[in-house]
Protein backbone atom coordinates (compact mmCIF):
# COMPACT_ATOMS: atom_id res chain seq x y z
CA UNK A 1 0.00 0.00 0.00
CA UNK A 2 1.92 3.01 -1.27
CA UNK A 3 5.16 1.90 0.28
CA UNK A 4 7.99 4.22 -0.41
CA UNK A 5 10.67 3.02 -2.70
CA UNK A 6 13.51 1.17 -0.97
CA UNK A 7 11.46 0.89 2.25
CA UNK A 8 10.91 4.59 2.88
CA UNK A 9 7.98 6.19 4.66
CA UNK A 10 4.73 5.13 2.96
CA UNK A 11 3.03 7.68 0.75
CA UNK A 12 -0.10 7.69 2.91
CA UNK A 13 1.93 8.66 5.99
CA UNK A 14 3.62 11.50 4.11
CA UNK A 15 0.25 12.74 2.91
CA UNK A 16 -1.20 12.71 6.44
CA UNK A 17 1.83 14.59 7.73
CA UNK A 18 1.51 17.15 4.97
CA UNK A 19 -2.17 17.67 5.73
CA UNK A 20 -1.19 18.16 9.37
CA UNK A 21 0.90 21.14 8.30
CA UNK A 22 4.36 19.73 7.59
CA UNK A 23 5.28 20.79 4.06
CA UNK A 24 8.57 18.94 4.36
CA UNK A 25 6.64 15.68 4.10
CA UNK A 26 5.27 16.81 0.75
CA UNK A 27 8.85 17.59 -0.24
CA UNK A 28 9.66 13.92 0.30
CA UNK A 29 6.85 12.95 -2.04
CA UNK A 30 8.20 15.37 -4.63
CA UNK A 31 11.68 13.91 -4.33
CA UNK A 32 10.29 10.39 -4.60
CA UNK A 33 8.37 10.90 -7.84
CA UNK A 34 10.02 13.84 -9.59
CA UNK A 35 12.22 11.68 -11.82
CA UNK A 36 9.42 9.46 -13.05
CA UNK A 37 7.12 12.45 -13.39
CA UNK A 38 9.65 14.25 -15.56
CA UNK A 39 10.12 11.21 -17.78
CA UNK A 40 6.38 10.98 -18.40
CA UNK A 41 5.99 14.73 -18.89
CA UNK A 42 8.86 15.02 -21.36
CA UNK A 43 7.53 12.03 -23.27
CA UNK A 44 4.21 13.80 -23.72
CA UNK A 45 5.27 17.41 -24.26
CA UNK A 46 8.58 16.67 -25.96
CA UNK A 47 10.46 19.65 -24.56
CA UNK A 48 12.57 19.54 -21.40
CA UNK A 49 11.74 23.03 -20.16
CA UNK A 50 8.03 22.56 -20.76
CA UNK A 51 8.24 19.23 -18.95
CA UNK A 52 9.84 20.89 -15.92
CA UNK A 53 7.01 23.42 -15.80
CA UNK A 54 4.43 20.65 -16.12
CA UNK A 55 5.97 18.67 -13.28
CA UNK A 56 6.20 21.76 -11.06
CA UNK A 57 2.62 22.80 -11.78
CA UNK A 58 1.37 19.26 -11.23
CA UNK A 59 3.00 18.99 -7.83
CA UNK A 60 1.65 22.39 -6.80
CA UNK A 61 -1.83 21.36 -7.91
CA UNK A 62 -1.47 18.06 -6.06
CA UNK A 63 -0.48 19.94 -2.90
CA UNK A 64 -3.66 21.99 -2.95
CA UNK A 65 -5.83 19.00 -3.87
CA UNK A 66 -4.26 16.71 -1.29
CA UNK A 67 -7.30 16.95 0.98
CA UNK A 68 -9.30 15.25 -1.81
CA UNK A 69 -6.98 12.22 -1.83
CA UNK A 70 -8.70 9.02 -0.74
CA UNK A 71 -6.48 7.08 1.63
CA UNK A 72 -5.97 3.53 0.49
CA UNK A 73 -5.76 4.57 -3.13
CA UNK A 74 -2.46 4.72 -4.94
CA UNK A 75 -0.85 8.17 -4.68
CA UNK A 76 1.18 7.98 -7.85
CA UNK A 77 -1.85 6.85 -9.88
CA UNK A 78 -3.81 9.79 -8.43
CA UNK A 79 -0.90 12.16 -9.05
CA UNK A 80 -0.23 10.86 -12.54
CA UNK A 81 -3.79 11.72 -13.52
CA UNK A 82 -3.05 15.35 -12.66
CA UNK A 83 0.33 15.14 -14.38
CA UNK A 84 -0.94 13.64 -17.64
CA UNK A 85 -3.78 16.16 -17.90
CA UNK A 86 -1.37 19.04 -17.25
CA UNK A 87 1.05 17.66 -19.85
CA UNK A 88 -1.63 17.22 -22.49
CA UNK A 89 -3.00 20.73 -21.82
CA UNK A 90 0.49 22.17 -22.08
CA UNK A 91 1.21 20.33 -25.29
CA UNK A 92 -2.03 21.51 -26.87
CA UNK A 93 -1.24 25.12 -26.02
CA UNK A 94 2.37 24.98 -27.13
CA UNK A 95 3.70 25.78 -30.56
CA UNK A 96 4.81 22.18 -30.99
CA UNK A 97 1.27 21.01 -31.46
CA UNK A 98 0.78 23.48 -34.29
CA UNK A 99 4.09 23.20 -36.03
CA UNK A 100 4.94 19.55 -36.11
CA UNK A 101 4.02 18.34 -39.55
CA UNK A 102 2.86 14.79 -39.88
CA UNK A 103 4.87 13.12 -42.57
CA UNK A 104 2.65 10.82 -44.61
CA UNK A 105 5.54 8.53 -45.39
CA UNK A 106 5.41 7.49 -41.75
CA UNK A 107 2.14 5.81 -42.63
CA UNK A 108 3.55 4.04 -45.64
CA UNK A 109 2.49 0.45 -45.91
CA UNK A 110 4.66 -0.01 -48.97
CA UNK A 111 7.91 -0.32 -47.13
CA UNK A 112 9.47 -3.67 -47.74
CA UNK A 113 10.00 -5.92 -44.75
CA UNK A 114 13.12 -4.66 -43.03
CA UNK A 115 16.07 -6.90 -42.72
CA UNK A 116 17.73 -7.50 -39.40
CA UNK A 117 18.60 -4.21 -37.76
CA UNK A 118 19.95 -3.38 -34.36
CA UNK A 119 18.07 -0.44 -32.94
CA UNK A 120 19.84 1.67 -30.34
CA UNK A 121 18.61 0.67 -26.90
CA UNK A 122 20.41 3.00 -24.51
CA UNK A 123 20.92 6.76 -24.30
CA UNK A 124 24.57 6.15 -25.12
CA UNK A 125 23.64 4.28 -28.30
CA UNK A 126 21.14 6.94 -29.20
CA UNK A 127 23.67 9.74 -28.91
CA UNK A 128 25.37 8.24 -31.92
CA UNK A 129 22.10 8.33 -33.84
CA UNK A 130 20.45 11.51 -32.59
CA UNK A 131 18.40 11.79 -35.77
CA UNK A 132 16.68 8.52 -34.95
CA UNK A 133 15.70 9.87 -31.56
CA UNK A 134 14.42 13.04 -33.17
CA UNK A 135 12.43 11.02 -35.71
CA UNK A 136 10.91 8.99 -32.90
CA UNK A 137 10.04 12.13 -30.92
CA UNK A 138 8.38 13.64 -34.00
CA UNK A 139 6.34 10.49 -34.39
CA UNK A 140 5.32 10.68 -30.73
CA UNK A 141 4.37 14.35 -31.16
CA UNK A 142 2.17 13.43 -34.12
CA UNK A 143 0.13 10.99 -32.04
CA UNK A 144 -3.22 12.09 -30.64
CA UNK A 145 -2.81 13.32 -27.06
CA UNK A 146 -4.18 10.32 -25.19
CA UNK A 147 -2.43 7.80 -27.48
CA UNK A 148 0.79 9.60 -26.65
CA UNK A 149 0.03 9.43 -22.96
CA UNK A 150 -0.63 5.68 -23.18
CA UNK A 151 2.62 4.85 -24.96
CA UNK A 152 4.63 7.02 -22.58
CA UNK A 153 3.03 5.59 -19.45
CA UNK A 154 3.54 2.05 -20.73
CA UNK A 155 6.98 2.23 -22.32
CA UNK A 156 8.68 4.95 -20.29
CA UNK A 157 7.10 4.53 -16.88
CA UNK A 158 6.38 0.81 -17.15
CA UNK A 159 2.80 1.11 -15.91
CA UNK A 160 0.51 -1.87 -16.19
CA UNK A 161 -2.59 -1.67 -18.37
CA UNK A 162 -5.00 -1.40 -15.45
CA UNK A 163 -2.97 1.38 -13.83
CA UNK A 164 -2.90 3.33 -17.12
CA UNK A 165 -6.67 2.84 -17.37
CA UNK A 166 -7.10 4.38 -13.91
CA UNK A 167 -4.84 7.32 -14.70
CA UNK A 168 -6.60 8.11 -17.96
CA UNK A 169 -10.08 7.24 -16.78
CA UNK A 170 -10.74 4.71 -19.53
CA UNK A 171 -11.09 0.96 -19.91
CA UNK A 172 -8.23 -1.52 -20.24
CA UNK A 173 -9.53 -2.30 -23.72
CA UNK A 174 -9.16 1.34 -24.71
CA UNK A 175 -5.63 1.37 -23.31
CA UNK A 176 -4.71 -1.70 -25.39
CA UNK A 177 -6.29 -0.24 -28.50
CA UNK A 178 -4.48 3.08 -28.15
CA UNK A 179 -1.22 1.30 -27.38
CA UNK A 180 -1.54 -0.86 -30.46
CA UNK A 181 -2.23 2.21 -32.60
CA UNK A 182 0.67 4.18 -31.12
CA UNK A 183 3.15 1.32 -31.49
CA UNK A 184 2.13 0.90 -35.09
CA UNK A 185 2.78 4.58 -35.84
CA UNK A 186 6.13 4.58 -34.08
CA UNK A 187 7.15 1.39 -35.82
CA UNK A 188 6.39 2.97 -39.19
CA UNK A 189 8.37 6.05 -38.23
CA UNK A 190 11.38 3.91 -37.37
CA UNK A 191 11.09 2.02 -40.65
CA UNK A 192 10.78 5.25 -42.62
CA UNK A 193 13.81 6.72 -40.88
CA UNK A 194 15.92 3.71 -41.71
CA UNK A 195 14.85 3.73 -45.32
CA UNK A 196 14.83 7.53 -45.75
CA UNK B 1 2.62 -25.90 -30.72
CA UNK B 2 3.34 -24.34 -34.10
CA UNK B 3 2.35 -20.86 -35.14
CA UNK B 4 1.70 -19.10 -38.44
CA UNK B 5 2.43 -15.45 -39.26
CA UNK B 6 -1.09 -14.23 -38.47
CA UNK B 7 -1.03 -15.76 -35.02
CA UNK B 8 2.54 -14.55 -34.46
CA UNK B 9 1.75 -10.95 -35.37
CA UNK B 10 -1.21 -11.00 -32.97
CA UNK B 11 1.06 -12.03 -30.11
CA UNK B 12 4.10 -9.83 -30.61
CA UNK B 13 2.73 -6.93 -28.55
CA UNK B 14 1.66 -9.21 -25.75
CA UNK B 15 5.19 -10.59 -25.68
CA UNK B 16 6.60 -7.03 -25.55
CA UNK B 17 4.40 -6.39 -22.48
CA UNK B 18 5.31 -9.67 -20.81
CA UNK B 19 1.74 -10.94 -20.98
CA UNK B 20 2.21 -14.04 -23.11
CA UNK B 21 1.76 -17.46 -21.44
CA UNK B 22 4.97 -19.51 -21.48
CA UNK B 23 3.80 -22.05 -24.06
CA UNK B 24 2.70 -19.32 -26.48
CA UNK B 25 5.93 -17.41 -25.94
CA UNK B 26 7.88 -20.56 -26.82
CA UNK B 27 5.78 -21.09 -29.92
CA UNK B 28 6.28 -17.49 -30.96
CA UNK B 29 10.00 -17.75 -30.46
CA UNK B 30 10.02 -20.83 -32.67
CA UNK B 31 8.18 -18.97 -35.43
CA UNK B 32 10.37 -15.87 -35.20
CA UNK B 33 13.47 -18.04 -35.58
CA UNK B 34 12.34 -19.14 -39.05
CA UNK B 35 10.38 -16.11 -40.29
CA UNK B 36 12.48 -13.02 -41.14
CA UNK B 37 9.45 -10.79 -41.74
CA UNK B 38 7.83 -11.53 -38.38
CA UNK B 39 11.21 -11.35 -36.69
CA UNK B 40 11.77 -7.86 -38.10
CA UNK B 41 8.28 -6.82 -37.01
CA UNK B 42 8.99 -8.06 -33.49
CA UNK B 43 12.31 -6.22 -33.46
CA UNK B 44 10.63 -2.95 -34.45
CA UNK B 45 7.85 -3.28 -31.88
CA UNK B 46 10.26 -4.33 -29.14
CA UNK B 47 12.57 -1.42 -29.94
CA UNK B 48 9.93 1.19 -29.29
CA UNK B 49 10.10 1.02 -25.53
CA UNK B 50 13.88 1.10 -25.12
CA UNK B 51 14.14 3.87 -27.72
CA UNK B 52 11.54 6.00 -25.99
CA UNK B 53 13.29 5.44 -22.68
CA UNK B 54 16.62 6.31 -24.30
CA UNK B 55 15.21 9.56 -25.72
CA UNK B 56 13.72 10.37 -22.33
CA UNK B 57 16.99 9.51 -20.64
CA UNK B 58 18.87 11.98 -22.82
CA UNK B 59 16.38 14.72 -22.04
CA UNK B 60 16.46 13.91 -18.34
CA UNK B 61 20.26 14.04 -18.29
CA UNK B 62 20.11 17.49 -19.85
CA UNK B 63 17.80 18.70 -17.08
CA UNK B 64 19.28 16.86 -14.08
CA UNK B 65 20.10 19.98 -12.02
CA UNK B 66 16.60 21.38 -12.52
CA UNK B 67 14.98 18.04 -11.68
CA UNK B 68 17.11 17.81 -8.54
CA UNK B 69 15.88 21.24 -7.51
CA UNK B 70 12.22 20.42 -8.15
CA UNK B 71 11.16 20.69 -4.50
CA UNK B 72 12.66 24.19 -4.33
CA UNK B 73 10.58 25.20 -7.35
CA UNK B 74 7.43 23.56 -6.03
CA UNK B 75 7.82 25.12 -2.60
CA UNK B 76 8.27 28.55 -4.19
CA UNK B 77 5.14 28.00 -6.26
CA UNK B 78 3.14 26.96 -3.20
CA UNK B 79 4.33 30.10 -1.42
CA UNK B 80 3.31 32.32 -4.33
CA UNK B 81 -0.14 30.75 -4.45
CA UNK B 82 -0.58 31.36 -0.72
CA UNK B 83 0.37 35.02 -1.02
CA UNK B 84 -1.83 35.75 -4.03
CA UNK B 85 -4.65 38.15 -3.05
CA UNK B 86 -7.97 36.41 -2.78
CA UNK B 87 -11.48 37.81 -2.82
CA UNK B 88 -13.20 37.59 0.55
CA UNK B 89 -15.58 34.69 0.81
CA UNK B 90 -18.56 37.00 1.30
CA UNK B 91 -17.73 38.77 -1.99
CA UNK B 92 -17.68 35.50 -3.86
CA UNK B 93 -20.93 34.38 -2.26
CA UNK B 94 -22.93 37.55 -2.81
CA UNK B 95 -21.38 38.83 -6.02
CA UNK B 96 -24.38 37.72 -8.03
CA UNK B 97 -26.77 40.15 -6.34
CA UNK B 98 -25.84 43.36 -8.20
CA UNK B 99 -25.97 41.54 -11.51
CA UNK B 100 -29.38 40.06 -10.71
CA UNK B 101 -30.67 43.51 -9.68
CA UNK B 102 -29.47 45.07 -12.92
CA UNK B 103 -31.15 42.31 -14.94
CA UNK B 104 -34.40 42.81 -13.06
CA UNK B 105 -34.38 46.56 -13.76
CA UNK B 106 -33.73 45.97 -17.44
CA UNK B 107 -36.53 43.41 -17.56
CA UNK B 108 -38.97 45.87 -15.99
CA UNK B 109 -37.94 48.59 -18.42
CA UNK B 110 -38.23 46.57 -21.59
CA UNK B 111 -41.02 44.16 -20.79
CA UNK B 112 -44.38 45.75 -19.93
CA UNK B 113 -46.69 44.15 -17.37
CA UNK B 114 -49.45 43.55 -19.94
CA UNK B 115 -48.60 40.27 -21.59
CA UNK B 116 -50.74 40.89 -24.70
CA UNK B 117 -48.42 43.63 -25.83
CA UNK B 118 -45.14 42.74 -27.47
CA UNK B 119 -41.96 43.55 -25.56
CA UNK B 120 -40.87 47.12 -25.92
CA UNK B 121 -37.44 47.35 -27.49
CA UNK B 122 -36.66 50.99 -28.25
CA UNK B 123 -33.93 51.73 -30.69
CA UNK B 124 -33.50 55.09 -29.10
CA UNK B 125 -34.23 56.07 -25.61
CA UNK B 126 -35.44 59.58 -26.16
CA UNK B 127 -36.87 60.56 -22.82
CA UNK B 128 -38.76 63.76 -22.21
CA UNK B 129 -40.31 65.02 -19.06
CA UNK B 130 -43.91 66.17 -19.46
CA UNK B 131 -46.30 67.70 -17.09
CA UNK B 132 -49.77 66.30 -16.80
CA UNK B 133 -52.33 68.37 -15.03
CA UNK B 134 -54.07 66.53 -12.27
CA UNK B 135 -55.02 66.87 -8.66
CA UNK B 136 -51.73 65.48 -7.70
CA UNK B 137 -48.31 66.46 -8.79
CA UNK B 138 -47.36 64.12 -11.54
CA UNK B 139 -44.20 63.82 -13.55
CA UNK B 140 -44.12 61.44 -16.43
CA UNK B 141 -41.02 60.23 -18.17
CA UNK B 142 -42.03 59.53 -21.73
CA UNK B 143 -40.12 57.58 -24.26
CA UNK B 144 -40.43 59.12 -27.74
CA UNK B 145 -38.68 56.38 -29.67
CA UNK B 146 -39.84 54.94 -32.93
CA UNK B 147 -43.10 53.64 -31.48
CA UNK B 148 -45.89 55.67 -29.99
CA UNK B 149 -44.82 57.57 -26.91
CA UNK B 150 -45.00 55.43 -23.87
CA UNK B 151 -44.94 56.43 -20.28
CA UNK B 152 -42.17 54.52 -18.66
CA UNK B 153 -42.01 56.14 -15.29
CA UNK B 154 -44.50 58.12 -13.24
CA UNK B 155 -43.57 60.12 -10.24
CA UNK B 156 -46.49 61.25 -8.07
CA UNK B 157 -46.07 63.42 -5.08
CA UNK B 158 -42.33 62.89 -5.32
CA UNK B 159 -42.85 59.18 -5.04
CA UNK B 160 -42.37 56.76 -7.93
Amino acid sequence: MNEGENGGVPDDALIRTTLAGDDGAFGQLVDRYKGRAFAVAVGIVGDGDDALDVVQDSFIKAYYKLKEFRFGANFYTWFYRLLVNQAIDRWRKSARSAEVPFDEKWLSEEASPPDAFAYPRTPEDLVRDRELGDALQRAVDALPAYHRAVIVLREVDGMAYDEIAKVLGCSVGTVMSRLHYARGKLKEALKAHREG
Amino acid sequence: MTMNCVAALERIEAKADGLLPPEEEAALAGHLAVCPACSAEEAAISATGPLLRAVTGIRANEKTPAIDAMWTRVRAGIGEAREAPRRPLWAARWAWIPAAFALAVLALLFYPARTDRPPFHPRTFDVAVEDVESDVATVALVDKGEDLPRVIWIIEDAKT
